[in-house]
């Protein structure tokens, strides 16, 4: 029975290993992407908002009017409560749909993010 | 040569505080025994004493059992052999700390395959919530409905093992767990796709809530790694004022209490019920509202139940001791997880924990 036990969880292990390096594979490509566009003399960062925050840090110009937007598709998961503990930003975001949060104007400094438990964290670097 | 040992045994007949007084003085007095403790809440006595013979040899348990019997019978009790916990206690944890430490590699395994990728942007159907639910009760919620599932699980269990308690009658709390949060889910949800709003607690409140069920699961982890006795003081159970109404507050503490908390698991600070939530209230009737989180429920259902039946198997206390430490450790772990992420929430503290 033991032997089992001990089988399965290594199995589990196994499965989960290469599920969890398949994964980063793909995450990796989306750190460099250029999440910050300028409309209107506004500026717009993009997340992605399912299993965490892609990207996990963004870029962008402090002292500009900003909005925060957030991508979802099928999310249900934390990553869909967003917090913004120093703006005191708590907002649940819609399963599948586009959200915008207005930040206003940031000065410099790294503005910290996370999902409703504290888990899924993500930055944006003002500068 | 002073050879002192300690053994505890369970003590039949014990139901009042005086019944303390008595069985510690009556067997403070045997001339071998240097030390009497009973416990009124265990129904049990801890005697430490010189135990061995005449002929030098050591006194059996069911030898040193028989002899305690004899000096407290005349008081209507009698004494019997239960577990050695001088000499088990720190050998559980050789296996228990690896048990917990796998587990919590588990879980971040868990965390980082993305399971969540497996829910579609696409049409959602009882189906994709049920399977919402499924992936759910393996994420990051598991730390705090499962685990406080599971201290509260293994909690009754341990002292349904300590009082022999049959196995039919064993897991009335959890089962009460369950049709708690079923029940409600279903009426919750339906009320959410009525009133169209879904219910939220202040960003103060749920970290008051969060907080408060941290340090409930600390105190339940340590419990049940009966390592440190003056926890179980701090162990909360209803109130005295209910408790005082005599031998039904077994049936209330049972049975109400699981019964209330299966219930409140709809407010704990999670992502995925917050989401539910947002998708039942679109859904503006009371039968698809409540069906919808009534499938999110049944999803949950499987590693819930997992969690609160796993000490099915453990017959007698004798053994349990492995299975409720490594529980213990593992709530212990779930309770700081969950309280360093209310720190950070609050925004006290940065991001500790990066999935």
């Amino acid at each position: 029975m033991k032997s089992v036990v001990i089988a399965i969880i290594i199995a589990i292990i196994l499965i989960f290993g290469a599920m969890f390096f398949k994964k980063n594979e793909n995450s990796i490509d989306q750190e460099n992407i250029n999440n910050v566009s300028i409309v209107n003399d506004q500026q717009i960062i993009t997340i992605n908002a399912k299993g965490g925050y892609i990207p996990k840090v963004s870029s962008a110009k402090a002292g500009m009017p900003t909005l925060l937007r957030f991508n979802t598709k099928g999310t249900f998961d934390c990553s869909a409560s967003v917090r913004i503990p120093s703006m005191n930003i708590s907002q649940v975001l819609p399963n599948s749909g586009v959200t915008d949060i207005n930040l206003g104007n940031q000065p410099i400094g790294v503005l910290q993010g996370t999902c409703g438990m504290g888990m899924y964290p993500f930055e944006i670097n003002f500068q | 040569m002073n050879n002192q040992k300690t053994y505890t045994f369970h003590v039949h007949g014990m139901h009042c505080n005086a019944c303390i007084l008595v069985t510690e003085s009556e067997l403070s007095d045997l001339s071998y025994i240097t030390d009497a403790k009973s416990s009124l809440k265990n129904h049990s006595v801890t005697v430490t004493g010189d135990f061995t013979n005449i002929d030098s040899s050591e006194k059996s348990l069911e030898q040193i059992a028989q002899e305690l019997t004899v000096s407290l019978k005349p008081h209507g009790y009698s004494v019997e052999i239960e577990k050695q916990i001088h000499k088990k206690k720190w050998s559980d944890f050789k296996i228990a700390i690896p048990v917990a430490v796998l587990f919590a590699i588990l879980f971040v395994l868990l965390q980082k395959a993305g399971l969540v990728n497996i829910i579609g942007g696409g049409k959602v159907t009882y189906g994709t919530v049920f399977i919402i639910g499924i992936v759910a009760s393996l994420s990051s919620c598991m730390a705090v409905v499962g685990g406080l599932l599971l201290s509260m699980s293994a909690n009754f269990d341990k002292k349904a093992l300590e009082e022999h308690r049959k196995t039919n009658k064993r897991f009335k709390p959890q089962i009460m767990f369950h049709i708690g949060r079923i029940v409600s889910f279903f009426i919750l949800g339906g009320v959410i796709g009525v009133i169209g709003s879904a219910f939220t607690l202040s960003t103060t409140a749920t970290f008051i809530l969060s907080v408060v069920i941290g340090l409930v699961m600390l105190i339940l982890g340590i419990n049940l790694l009966d390592t440190f006795t003056w926890a179980k003081k701090l162990q909360p159970s209803m109130p005295k004022f209910i408790a005082r109404h005599a031998h039904s507050m077994n049936q209330v503490n049972h049975t109400l209490m699981p019964l209330l908390v299966g219930i409140a698991t709809f407010f704990l600070p999670c992502g995925f019920t917050q989401s539910m939530q947002i998708y039942t209230l679109s859904t503006e009737s009371f039968l698809t509202g409540g069906m919808t989180m009534l499938a999110f429920a049944l999803g949950t259902l499987p590693v819930l139940a997992l969690i609160s039946f796993s000490s099915f198997s453990i017959q007698n206390s004798k053994k349990s001791g492995i299975f409720f430490k490594s529980a213990g450790l593992i709530v212990i772990l779930f309770a700081l997880f969950n309280l360093i992420n209310s720190l950070v929430v609050i925004g006290v503290i940065p991001p500790i924990f990066n999935f």
